[in-house]
């Protein structure tokens, strides 16, 4: 397992979440789970993402998802569990 | 299972205020590239770093993206040169040639800055250490990535006032010799009284010589995520402010543990320490004197200014210290002058003067910290200041370091300009009142009653 948090924010429209998903599939990235809150007309998602089957670096996925961010019009960061985990559990 | 808000939490406390990690910094042991002979000497410390150091930057940049988490530097201390050097060296010239082979070594592997061109004389100069000592000017006009440190006291041994009159001509001599870009030389040139052997942070940073052969030591940050923090709980009472305080310590010492562990798995270094220490950067929202001001301060210098300082310093330890396995190096909060936007500004406007920025050395992490003053300050007015700096630390047994810049051709009042993470700052005025005699006397200040513990 490589787990991967996969953040996205921006301007709800349709098709943001096919896309990023889209993405996914076509780099063998699994998705472990997806949290989302919509406020106004804002978007908040997270994902948990697996790389472990993925055979790109991690640089390339972190740049791809760039691109699939400027594509929809979102801010898309993918950054390792364990960052998360440090600060926020003891 | 992470949660979406804190998620989001880190995410602001990265991009919206400034958290990062300062350095990862491997410390490197040099004691087995001596040698009598001067060029096997610069070969074999050459050899030794580029050998040791060569994935640094590298793994540190893949660490960085690993977690999204933004490591400005990528640093090299070495033991102390004075040491290293001693067996080869028959003039300050030839300290001066290691010098050049550090800043080659440091440029090959691509660190900004090596530590370690440094003397540890707080109880006497050997002739090697005072060869060292006189070769700072020369060594730190002709490098760009050296940095130097002298120890001169300690709690334990006293202060060495003959090196401390020695380094006030020194620090003289390298304004001089750096004029041309407003003394910068001395930006890179600090003096310690209990030094630690695994300060990751420059200029100070050396490798003890009680250390392994190389480890890895990381520096913290985030001022920015402290005073977001604090202006959450404006108006309520010291046990709340310092409970967050506590808590925002934690959550940014953990990024340091995480990095330094993962930066030593990788390079197959030991881990050394975290250093816990909050170190401001001269942008916008990077700054301790923003987070004195949140307090309630009106502008750092004023009356609570101490207080807010010292509140400020030991919740960051006591937040920070259950967060990492291994905490050292200075571990507390950094008040340097001209590299902290807000405490430029109040150094300009007169609310923050020299002898208050003294008092706040007795309660931060460190001392008297990139502070410009007038460029005529006598060699014996500077070797004062460090004395009375240095006498903080002795009696208070703690770190205590000056890093003061007479800019060469400015007086007080005018803005030195050292640019980057070094910063800008108004010139401060220092009293015109002297005291050669004082210097002049030399010899040693013994070490207090309190430091005989044995």
């Amino acid at each position: 397992m490589n787990r991967v948090i996969v953040t996205l924010v921006g301007r709800d429209h349709t098709g943001i979440i096919a896309t990023v998903c889209n993405y996914f599939a076509e780099n063998e990235i699994n998705i472990l789970d997806i949290t989302q809150t919509t406020v106004q007309e804002y978007i908040n998602m997270m994902m948990i993402v697996d790389l472990e089957k993925c055979t790109k670096q991690f640089s390339e996925i972190v740049s791809g998802l760039d691109a699939v961010g400027k594509k929809v019009g979102c801010v898309i960061k993918a950054q390792h569990e364990e960052i998360f985990d440090m600060m926020h559990r003891i | 299972m992470v949660e979406l808000n804190e998620v989001f939490e880190t995410h602001t406390m990265i991009f919206d205020e400034n958290l990062d990690v300062r350095t990862i910094t491997m410390g490197i042991s040099l004691l087995d590239c001596c040698d009598s002979d001067l060029d096997v000497l610069c070969d074999n410390i050459y050899k030794k770093i580029v050998t040791a150091a060569k994935d640094l930057v590298k793994v540190g940049d893949e660490i960085g993206l690993d977690f999204g988490i933004p490591i400005i530097n990528k640093r090299i201390s070495v033991t102390p040169i004075s040491i290293v050097g001693a067996s080869a060296c028959r003039t300050s010239g030839d300290f001066s040639r290691i010098a050049e082979t550090l800043e080659k070594a440091a440029s090959f592997v691509g660190v900004n800055f090596i530590g370690g061109y440094s003397a540890l004389v707080q109880k006497g100069m050997t002739a090697a250490d005072q060869m060292l000592i006189r070769s700072i000017p020369a060594a730190l006009s002709k490098t760009e990535r050296v940095c130097s440190s002298v120890s001169l006291a300690s709690t334990k041994t006293g202060i060495d006032m003959d090196a401390v009159k020695l380094m006030g001509t020194v620090i003289k001599e390298t304004a001089e010799a750096t004029k041309y870009k407003d003394s910068i030389g001395c930006a890179k040139l600090v003096v310690f009284c209990n030094p630690s052997d695994d300060n990751p942070f420059m200029a100070g940073a050396f490798h003890g010589v009680t250390e392994t052969d190389s480890v890895i030591n990381v520096g913290v940050s985030g001022p920015g995520v402290v005073k977001r923090a604090i202006s959450k709980v404006k108006g309520e009472n010291f046990e709340v402010l310092c409970e967050t305080i506590k808590k925002t310590a934690f959550k940014v010492t953990r990024v340091g543990q995480l990095v330094a562990k993962e930066a030593s798995e990788r390079l197959n270094v030991p881990f050394g320490i975290v250093d816990l220490s909050l170190a401001p950067t001269p942008a916008v929202g990077d700054s301790i004197a923003d987070i004195i001001q949140e307090m309630g301060v009106e502008y750092v210098g004023a009356p609570g200014t101490t207080a807010a300082l010292a509140i400020l310093n030991d919740q960051v330890k006591k937040g920070g210290v259950m967060a990492s396995s291994y905490v050292g190096g200075l571990s507390g909060a950094f008040i340097p002058v001209s590299e902290d936007r807000s405490m430029a500004y109040a150094a300009g406007i007169g609310a923050l003067t020299l002898e208050k920025l003294e008092a706040m050395t007795c309660v931060c992490s460190v001392g008297l910290d990139m502070i410009p003053i007038p460029g005529d300050t006598s060699a014996e007015t500077i070797s004062g200041i460090i004395a009375d700096e240095m006498a903080i630390g002795m009696i208070n047994q703690k770190t205590t370091a000056v890093r003061v810049i007479p800019v060469i051709g400015k007086k007080a009042g005018e803005t030195a300009e050292f640019g980057g993470l070094l910063g800008s700052s108004p010139i401060m005025p220092v009293s015109r009142y002297g005291c050669k005699d004082f210097i002049d006397r030399g010899g040693r200040i013994p070490a207090p009653i309190h430091s005989f513990k044995n």
